[in-house]
């Protein structure tokens, strides 16, 4: 199986072979020899070249955390071309500015028309006895304002569009 | 002398609670958890003796409540509450109705609470001990004329502080006048949010300050000790994520001058119990007292490693009627310890909160490492709390090996389903300042944030897991059709397989 990786903001072409515990991973044409054995629930114990490694993985949107020692890692995968992992990522079209976790609206300055620069507030949210400014997540006009003060929104409600 | 305590009502939750009841059940003593609705299972629940419901999840309308706090002590007998750190911890009236119920409140009387957590009249107080003090207002503020009039006689850079305040809330550093009215408003409203007082107070931003906190224990019998400091100067937000003892910085005289300064404020104050005196020192190492926390403190256990002190089953001792049971030349710091709060947030995401359920823990254990946790796996973390899952503390016979202890600690310590403050400490405890101990209170504003340069992550590691797993259950999916592999890219090809077959 050949899939597009992104990790730390590097793509990589990488290609698995193998099966039954014994694989080969060849990231970008370096091959790795991996001994892979389940460790219970998400946890899997790794012998890379007779390098161990306890490593946990919990499926996200796109692919999966990966937690290596202390070490805490986004790693999207595509089983598909680069082109279409690039155009996944890709910064285009209208941005939203979604809540990052569950919690209360405190302020809201933004509002539709107004023009604003990336990283400039746009709603306070409170969680955690906290309160979190949200930036524009970049330059441009706000198109949409979907809450209002004092509502409750879980994570992931659409809060403001920018265009 | 009172008696020995039957029961003990810990009007708490999360690690503090189960550290309490932990301390009871050593005490032979019974104990009474309350929780919220959220918290019906939650792990202090589970370990308690007894557990009373007292309302719906927000905590105004829970752990808040003195009446249902109060009413759920009269109604499971118990005769003293424990308030832990937080919630009704420095609320005067609490304490107040705690004496009006008969019940004793495990910390000191409520007058001294009045007194202390009025941070304006703890440094007037201050000041009458003797303890220099950071200068500033030593009067609230309550409108914005007057904090505008007074902060110009102070000057910029200023902190601006809640005058009922405590853990962080409701404070803010300000850099010049232009921020002044965007700060006071954001500090005022996070202030009357926390403690129902949005009056705040000004003091010069010391440059560069570090923070050093003298840990105090005091009995009914006019008995007070010191029990050293500790170094609390990495911190996000205001708040601390880690904490040592012994500071790096403290020479054996200024530990001795500190240590008399906060047991004179202790004595002015007729203080019980155990309290923190905070101080910050600016770069000549010059102590200024800050504010006193008439409380258990979060980072208590770090005090614990090196004293040998129990300081909660102290404090239920001295609430008892007891004597201190040593003088201040019994005591010695013995080896260093090391405190990293996990939190549930994400540090590479401008710690923002990350409640969940966690679905996976692995909790490092073997020499020298104490997890005082809240949670075990399977709990949920709720987003309606303070987001501090677990306090790693590690102990070594020096500062070294308590570091590198510690990082082997970190290195065991896996979590999933919610983020958490974690890969920072990898971090911290790697980078050369720290290790110098060249820590001040920026410390992580000025280095915590992102991959650091020359920081070797094990990201192929990473790739080839992911990819090994995301093979391997495409081959499930690939011999049972019906069985649609975990929710990720993968999903839609299990899908795409399914119904055009084998491509």
């Amino acid at each position: 199986m050949i899939l597009d990786a992104a990790v730390d903001g590097q793509a990589h072409r990488v290609e698995v072979t193998g099966g039954k515990g014994r694989y080969t991973v060849a990231i970008d044409g370096r091959p790795l020899e991996v001994d892979w054995r389940e460790a219970g629930g998400p946890f899997v114990s790794l012998l890379v070249g007779g390098r161990s490694h306890h490593v946990a993985l919990e499926p996200r949107p796109g692919g999966y955390r990966v937690l290596v020692e202390s070490h805490d890692f986004a790693v999207d995968l595509l089983e598909t071309t680069l082109d279409a992992a690039v155009a996944r990522r890709g910064p285009t079209g209208p941005a939203r500015l979604v809540a990052p976790m569950p919690g209360r609206i405190v302020r809201v300055s933004a509002e539709p028309g107004q023009e604003v620069e990336a990283g400039q507030g746009l709603v306070v949210m409170e969680a955690m006895k906290m309160e979190n400014e949200l930036r524009a997540p970049r330059a441009g006009r706000v198109a949409e304002v979907h809450v209002r003060e004092w509502q409750t929104v879980e994570t992931g409600a659409l809060l403001v569009v920018v265009e | 002398m009172a008696d020995r305590f039957n029961k003990i009502l810990v009007a708490n939750r999360g690690e503090i609670a189960v550290r309490v009841i932990r301390a009871c059940r050593e005490m032979g003593i019974a104990s009474v958890a309350v929780f919220s609705e959220v918290d019906r299972a939650a792990r202090h629940v589970r370990l308690a003796d007894e557990a009373w419901p007292i309302g719906p999840a927000r905590a105004a309308d829970s752990y808040l409540r003195i009446d249902r706090v109060i009413d759920a002590a009269r109604a499971s007998r118990a005769e003293a509450i424990h308030p832990g750190y937080g919630f009704l911890a420095e609320n005067a009236r609490f304490a107040h109705a705690c004496e009006e119920a008969g019940l004793v409140f495990i910390g000191p009387r409520s007058p001294t609470i009045t007194l202390m957590g009025e941070k304006t009249s703890a440094r007037r107080l201050a000041v009458a001990a003797g303890l220099p003090v950071v200068p500033g207002t030593l009067e609230p503020l309550a409108d914005d004329a007057a904090i505008r009039r007074e902060a110009e006689r102070i000057g910029f850079p200023l902190m601006l502080k809640a005058a009922a305040g405590g853990g962080g809330k409701g404070m803010r550093r300000v850099a010049s006048a232009g921020d002044l009215v965007s700060a006071a408003t954001r500090a005022r409203s996070e202030a009357r949010s926390a403690f129902g007082d949005d009056r705040v107070y000004l003091e010069r931003a010391l440059v560069r300050p570090r923070h050093v906190e003298i840990q105090v224990m005091a009995d009914h019998h006019g008995n007070v000790v010191h029990l050293f400091e500790r170094e609390c100067s990495i911190q996000r937000r205001h708040q601390k994520v880690v904490e040592e003892s012994p500071s790096p910085l403290l020479t054996p005289d200024l530990r001795a001058r500190m240590g008399a300064l906060a047991v004179a404020l202790v004595r002015k104050a007729g203080y019980v119990n155990a309290g923190t005196l905070e101080f910050l020192m600016d770069e000549s190492r010059e102590p200024y007292f800050l504010e006193m926390n008439t409380r258990l403190q979060v980072e208590h256990p770090v005090t614990e490693l090196v004293t040998g002190v129990d300081l909660v089953k102290l404090q239920i001792r001295i609430a008892q009627g007891e004597r201190l049971p040593f003088a201040q030349e019994d005591l010695v710091q013995r080896g260093h310890a090391i405190e990293c709060r996990v939190y549930a947030e994400d540090p590479d995401a401008g710690f923002l909160p990350s409640p969940g359920r966690i679905l996976a823990l692995r909790v490092p254990g073997g020499p020298g490492i104490r997890d005082d946790s809240g949670v075990e796996e399977g709990d949920e973390v709720p987003s309606h709390y303070d987001p501090l899952v677990s306090k790693l503390v590690a102990w070594g016979e020096d500062r070294a090996s308590a570091i590198a202890r510690m990082r082997r600690a970190v290195r065991e310590y896996k979590v999933l389903g919610i983020k958490t403050t974690l890969p920072l400490f990898e971090r911290v405890l790697r980078d050369p300042d720290f290790l110098a101990g060249r820590i001040d209170t920026s410390f992580l504003e000025r280095r915590g944030r992102g991959t650091q340069a020359g920081e070797e992550r094990p990201w192929a590691v990473a790739v080839a897991a992911a990819a090994i797993r995301a093979f391997v259950q495409r081959r499930a999916a690939r011999t049972a059709p019906g069985a649609v592999p975990a929710p990720s890219a993968w999903r839609r090809e299990g899908r795409r397989e399914a119904i055009g077959g084998r491509g």
